[in-house]
Parts: C-alpha cells; sequence; structure tokens
C-alpha cells in the first residue's frame, strides 16, 4: 500500500506553525535589556483620520531629541524614542503606554494622545508614577482641575481657555469697531467643539455685552457634507461667524462654504485657520478670515522661528502643525530640566521642570514658562490675524496680552471651582 | 425530554443524558480550576507586567466575545450592539464607584442589575426582529447609548470620558489598585464568567437555544415561547458583556466613549470569525489571537491596518470558518482517517 500525503496541514508543518506561534507571543514580552540610552515612550495616534497629529507630533519631536543627542543626551544619557500607535482608542493608548513603561523600559513618557487618550494615559501615569508630559491635549481641566493634578505629569500643549480669552478680546473690538451685533456659530459637536465655542462666546460678551448668538450649527465631526450647515448659516443672516472647525473639516467647509460665496457676506472668526494644515489645502483661501495662531513660521516674527520651521520644511518637505511646536517644547523643557538637575531621573526632572522658564522659538516675549502651580505651559505665543491667499497667509497678528490672560484665567478657574 | 419541559426546568428524570451532562460539568468544573491555578502561577514564573496586563485584557475582551458568542452562534441572533453592554458596564461601575464610594463588590453588582434593567428593555423591543433587522436594531440603540454618553456630559464627562481616576478601595483583602490583585481578581472573572456560560450552553436551555437558531418556527410549534427564550439569553449574555466592561475600568482606571462605540461590538463580531463560533472556546481563541496580532503588528508598524485586513481575508476566504472550528474538524478528519484506514 502507497503512503499518500493526507489533506491538511502536515505534522511538520503544524508544529512549525505552533513554533512560530510561540516565538510571536514570546518576543513583546522579553524585555529589553538596560542600557546607557534612556528610553522615552510616546504613545500617538499614528493612523486614521487624524494621523497627522501623530505624524506631526513626531517630527517635532525628533528635531529636538536630534539636537539633545548631538549634545550628549540627558545628563550624558543618549534619547531613545520608542513612538506607538494607538490608533486613537483611550484602551489602546493606556494599554500601549503601559506597555512603552513596563516591557520596553521607558523612563519618561511623552503622551501625544488627543482628548480622551490624553486622560486615559494621565491614568496610567497616575498608576505608574512615571514622569509624563502631555503635548496635544488641549482641553483646560486636564491641568485646572484639582482632582486631576499629579505631581508628575505636566503639559506643553496650549489650553483651550487661553485661546477662548484672546479670541473673545480680539473678535470683541472688531465687532465694536464694525458694529457687529448679530453672530452665528458653527462648531463640531463633541467636548472641545462645544467647550471652545461656550469660552470664547463667554469672553465676547464679556468685552462686547451687546452682541447676540442668533444660530448655532454643530455639525458633526468629520461630516463630509456642509451643504446645511452653510445654507442655515445664510438663512440666519448674521454678521459674523464664529467657528471651531478644525483641519480637514474646516478645510472642506470653507471649500464648500465658499460656493455660495459665505465669506463676502460675513465676518468669519476661525480659531484654527492659522495652521499650514488648514491654509495650504484650502483650494481657494478667502482672504480676511480672522484666526488665532496654531503654529505659523512669521509669528513670533523672530529669525529663531523662521529658522525653526524652515528647518523642519527642509527635513520633512512640509510646514510643522500646532502640534510640532507643542511636541519640540516638550523635548526643550525636558532637556532644561535634565541639565537644571544634571540628572535623567523621572523625579528630580518633575523637580526641576517645575516653574522653569526656557527660551523658546516660540515664546510671546522669546521665552516660555511651566507654571508650577498647575504644571501647564504659559507665555507662549498666542494672538489674532487676518489671512490672504499667499504665504505668509496671516501677514499681522495681533498679540494677545498674557497679564490679560492670565487674570481672567484665574477668575475663570474660580468660577469653574478649580481653585 | 423534549426541549420544552428541559426549558421549563421539567422534573421528568432521564437517566442516560443525565449522568453524562452531570460527568460533564464535572469535567468543565476541574479544567475551569486547572486553568484558573495555570493562570494565577503566571506572575510568580514570569516577572513580564505585559504578560499580565495582556492576561487582563484577554479576561476583558474574552468575556465580552464569548458573551457574543451566545447569541451569534447558540442563538444565531447576530448582534451589532454589544458592545453597548461593554460600554455600560465599564460606565455603571466607574460612576458608581466615582459617585458613591460604595465598596468594590456592592458596585459590581449594581453595575449588573443596572445592565441587566436596561438590557431587559432593549432586548424586549430588538428579540422580536430577525436577522438583519435585528443586527440594525441593536446597532441603532447602541449608538443611542452612545450618543447619550456623549451629549450628558455633566454626569459622563462626555467625549473626554470619565477623569480623575476610578476609586478602587481595597475589599476582602484585594487592593485593585496592585498589579497581582487585580490580575489574579481579573482571572478569576473571567474562569467563573466562562463556566457559567458553559452551564448555560451545556443546559436544556442552552439546547433550546440552539433549537431556535436552527429552526425557531419548530421551536414555537412544540411550544416554547421563543421570544423569552431570546430575551433570557439576551439580558444573560449582556451581564458578561458588562463585567468585561468592568474588568476594562478598572483596568485602565476610567471609562471612555469608545467602549460603547460601534467599533467595539465590530471587534466582538471580528473575534469571533477568528476564533470561531462552533465551540464554545472559540471566542476565547480569537480573543487570544487578535489581541496578540494587534500588539504585535502595532510594534512592529504604523499599518496596522492593512495586516488585519489581510487576516480577515485569510479567516474569511482562505479557512472560510474560525481558528477553532478548523481546528476541530481538521482533528476530526485526521481521527476519521486513522478509524477508517485497514
Amino acid at each position: 500500500m502507497t503512503k499518500s500525503r493526507k489533506p491538511g496541514i502536515s505534522r511538520r508543518s503544524a508544529l512549525a506553525l505552533m513554533g512560530g506561534t510561540a516565538v510571536t507571543f514570546a518576543t513583546p514580552w522579553v524585555a529589553g535589556a538596560q542600557a546607557k540610552t534612556i528610553k522615552v515612550g510616546m504613545p500617538t495616534i499614528l493612523s486614521g483620520r487624524v494621523a497627522q497629529l501623530g505624524t506631526s507630533s513626531r517630527n517635532g519631536i525628533m528635531i529636538e531629541v536630534d539636537k539633545v543627542n548631538a549634545a550628549g543626551g540627558l545628563a550624558g544619557r543618549p534619547i531613545e524614542m520608542v513612538i506607538r500607535d494607538s490608533k486613537g482608542q483611550p484602551q489602546e493608548a493606556a494599554r500601549v503606554a503601559r506597555e512603552l513603561v513596563n516591557t520596553d523600559g521607558c523612563e519618561i513618557l511623552i503622551d501625544a494622545e488627543a482628548s480622551s487618550g490624553a486622560f486615559a494615559v494621565h491614568e496610567v501615569a497616575r498608576d505608574l508614577g512615571v514622569f509624563c508630559v502631555h503635548t496635544n491635549s488641549e482641553t483646560s481641566s486636564l491641568t485646572a482641575d484639582p482632582k486631576q493634578h499629579i505631581p508628575n505629569a505636566f503639559r506643553t500643549a496650549r489650553q483651550g481657555v487661553h485661546d477662548s480669552i484672546v479670541g473673545g478680546g480680539y473678535a470683541a473690538a472688531i465687532a465694536k469697531a464694525k458694529g457687529l451685533k448679530k453672530w452665528a456659530t458653527c462648531s463640531p459637536d463633541y467636548a472641545y467643539g462645544r467647550d471652545t465655542t461656550g469660552e470664547f462666546v463667554y469672553y465676547l460678551k464679556q468685552f462686547a455685552p451687546d452682541v447676540e448668538i442668533i444660530s448655532e450649527a454643530w455639525p458633526k465631526l468629520f461630516q463630509p457634507d456642509y451643504t446645511e450647515v452653510v445654507t442655515k448659516i445664510l438663512q440666519a443672516k448674521p454678521q459674523a461667524l464664529y467657528s471651531a472647525l478644525w483641519g480637514g473639516d474646516l478645510t472642506s467647509y470653507i471649500d464648500q462654504a465658499n460656493i455660495y460665496a459665505l465669506f463676502t457676506q460675513m465676518e468669519v472668526f476661525a480659531v484654527n485657520m492659522a495652521d499650514y494644515t488648514a491654509l495650504t489645502v484650502v483650494k481657494n483661501l478667502p482672504k480676511g478670515i480672522h484666526s488665532g495662531n496654531r503654529y505659523i513660521k512669521t509669528y513670533p516674527a523672530t529669525a529663531e522661528n523662521a529658522a525653526w520651521g524652515d528647518a523642519y520644511k527642509a527635513k520633512f518637505n512640509e510646514y510643522p502643525t500646532n502640534w510640532s511646536w507643542e511636541n519640540a517644547t516638550a523635548m526643550m523643557l525636558i532637556a532644561a530640566a535634565s541639565k537644571k538637575a544634571n540628572s535623567a531621573d523621572g523625579k528630580k526632572l518633575a523637580e526641576a521642570m517645575k516653574g522653569l522658564t526656557i527660551k523658546s522659538p516660540f515664546g510671546a516675549d522669546g521665552t516660555v514658562t511651566m507654571r508650577a502651580e498647575d504644571h501647564t505651559l504659559i507665555g507662549y505665543a498666542i494672538g489674532w490675524g487676518t489671512t490672504i491667499p499667499v504665504e505668509p497667509y496671516v501677514p499681522e497678528v495681533k498679540s494677545g496680552d498674557w497679564k490679560q490672560i492670565l487674570a481672567l484665567e484665574a477668575e475663570w478657574k474660580k468660577t469653574k471651582g478649580y481653585t | 425530554m423534549t426541549e420544552l419541559q428541559a426549558e421549563r426546568g421539567g422534573d421528568l428524570s432521564a437517566p442516560p443524558i443525565d449522568v453524562k451532562s452531570k460527568r460533564l460539568r464535572y469535567i468543565d468544573l476541574l479544567i475551569a480550576i486547572a486553568a484558573f491555578a495555570v493562570l494565577a502561577s503566571l506572575p510568580f514564573l514570569f516577572s513580564s507586567k505585559a504578560l499580565l496586563d495582556f492576561v487582563i485584557r484577554c479576561a476583558a475582551f474574552g468575556l465580552f466575545a464569548t458573551s457574543l458568542n451566545l447569541l451569534v452562534g447558540y442563538t444565531g441572533m447576530i448582534s451589532f450592539g454589544h458592545g453597548m453592554f461593554f460600554g455600560l458596564g465599564a460606565y455603571g461601575f466607574g460612576l458608581i464607584m466615582q459617585r458613591t464610594g460604595v465598596p468594590v463588590p456592592v458596585a459590581f453588582l449594581g453595575t449588573l442589575v443596572l445592565t441587566a434593567v436596561v438590557a431587559t428593555a432593549i432586548g424586549a423591543i430588538c428579540v422580536r426582529l430577525k436577522e438583519i433587522y435585528f443586527a440594525f436594531v441593536t446597532l441603532a440603540f447602541q449608538m443611542l447609548i452612545h450618543s447619550i454618553i456623549l451629549s450628558w456630559v455633566s454626569l459622563t464627562g462626555g467625549d473626554q470620558g470619565l477623569r480623575g481616576g476610578i476609586p478602587r478601595p481595597k475589599f476582602l483583602g484585594i487592593d485593585p489598585t496592585n498589579h497581582i490583585h487585580l490580575y489574579i481578581m481579573s482571572c478569576a472573572l473571567l474562569v467563573i464568567g466562562l463556566l457559567l456560560m458553559r452551564q448555560i450552553a451545556q443546559s436544556p436551555f442552552g439546547y433550546t437555544l440552539r433549537m431556535i437558531r436552527d429552526n425557531a418556527s419548530r421551536a414555537s410549534f412544540i411550544g416554547i415561547d421563543v421570544w423569552r427564550a431570546k430575551l433570557t439569553i439576551f439580558v444573560l449574555s449582556s451581564l458578561f458583556a458588562s463585567t468585561g466592561g468592568i474588568i476594562m475600568c478598572l483596568f485602565v482606571s476610567g471609562a471612555y466613549p469608545e467602549f460603547a462605540y460601534w467599533t467595539i461590538s465590530g471587534e466582538g463580531i471580528f473575534i469571533n470569525l477568528l476564533g470561531g463560533v462552533t465551540t464554545f472556546l472559540g471566542p476565547m481563541v480569537g480573543t487570544v489571537l487578535l489581541l496578540t496580532l494587534n500588539d504585535t503588528v502595532t510594534r512592529l508598524t504604523e499599518h496596522y491596518g492593512i495586516v488585519l485586513g489581510i487576516v480577515i481575508l485569510f479567516f474569511a476566504i482562505g479557512l472560510r470558518k474560525g481558528l477553532m472550528d478548523f481546528a476541530v474538524e481538521w482533528y476530526e478528519a485526521r481521527r476519521g482517517d486513522k478509524e477508517r484506514a485497514p
């Protein structure tokens, strides 16, 4: 009787398959050997609709990491970045953050997550006690709410309430000058959109009490078609429009609103317009949209800022985003703190980082400060201006006054019951 | 013994089946104890914290996926909205712990009661429907719950989730903030959950469900209240999904709207596809497979989607069944070959 090959998998290949599976299983759990290098873990979003958040955060921080390593590293220890995708899911962000610390041996976490992911990583930092810098979450409560406060976490991103104060003041001045009383709003329907719009309107009315909101539109996040939103606003006939749309949503909104010539019929205030991700993507950028600065290499108008923007462009063949400077700032502060403490130890870094002021291309006066009381960044460049369709896109930016910002922020904290 | 009598907990004794099923239950219990012993010994054999994290997540998703299989595999009800109970578990538990500060077991039971109430209300509407209509109405309810979580900001924190950490006080000598305690607790919940679900699947009621899956009209003709049986399993399975959510809530010390989003349901369906729906442990195998795949691929590349897509294609077009289905068939085919051999 001849032996025939049986259908299905042979024993040998089955064994090979099992072996392969075992290796796949085991690899993640074999911890890397502790070397002289210091590993910095960075969970972020590298896939899906907001992948640009992750890629431009990575680019922003890598520019600074290269500089630090060229200068000898953190207290003599070269930095090795371990950057991993969380796919924008908070439970993945938490898992990745834990894995980075527990398995990969990262001693510092750069939390480049957005929104809920940042809060998930914050809990990991609370549990593990690892030194952590939030770089992308602008939600004010992350640092303002004392319940959130932990000694080992800091934030180097801008803050929603700062933007609203400056935006409200700027818009109120124009409203008074041009007699804009009837306002409409159009912002994405989620916490960031609702909160920033609410705060903007609050400060607008503080500075210009006779302003009235006659129409509100809340398109869904990532909505592809804005026709009904645009027509709703046009029918309400406001004199001015505020929008907290951002990124792809903002550009498709502008492209679609252009068809209805919306921008010739009212003054438009779009807080997230002055970012290269939006400025360079819009087909016909209307002249005269008012916008807050996100990142733009001409504001602050210093040689350092222009050089930083150009170096980034030369390296990655695109302009930096708002996320880029926020992440770069994190690394600049860590490097300065490590120099001050002469150590790369997380606890010493956290202690040195409190209240630390460093020179920065992104500072309103050439410096930024990590405020000691609530571990958040202040003194960064913040202002509003109007757009033109060609570079430099926003030729003149009116700077916000940090004294006023801080005073109003303190008041806001009181009304929220944070202080 | 007919299904009807079986379902009503009939007291007719049918010795041959009973003895066999009793023995099976005995074996199930032994396997469960052995599995728990193995899992509980892991922290003492390996020092890797990531391994413990992995098992905790397997417990959360494994309970969720296996409970979904009670609906999909055993009853033929393909729910696209099962993730709502995962989210409900996480939010229910997180909110009770944050707002009231009761001990963990009380919050656990409270969450299960809450889930049961919500599942009864939603199930009463959904289980009347069949196939794609059932699938879509469950999806609609899931999106409703997701929207409520997003818009009820004062209670749920909106899209930022439950912030500030979930208080995890000690109870009965267990400290959930301790990694190993949390690990052992998750393993215990997983093993007990699986054992209970196995009991449901192997009980006369479980066989009633299979009958409804194969031919609901016939089940109805012999006097089974199909609606009640479907509703019962809908509520029961929601409890296990909710337990999965509670484990996840303890693990991340928070609850986020993504837990109640349709993608979680999709992941559950996908786990079932991977592992197979014809065996009880299929979804558990699928969970281990998906999480391993996820963790490994995420480490190596950011093009996670394309790898996952290829794996789905392999299972859907290549194997045309889940891994456990394939393994069982292969094993039986081999044994059949041997028996036939001269």
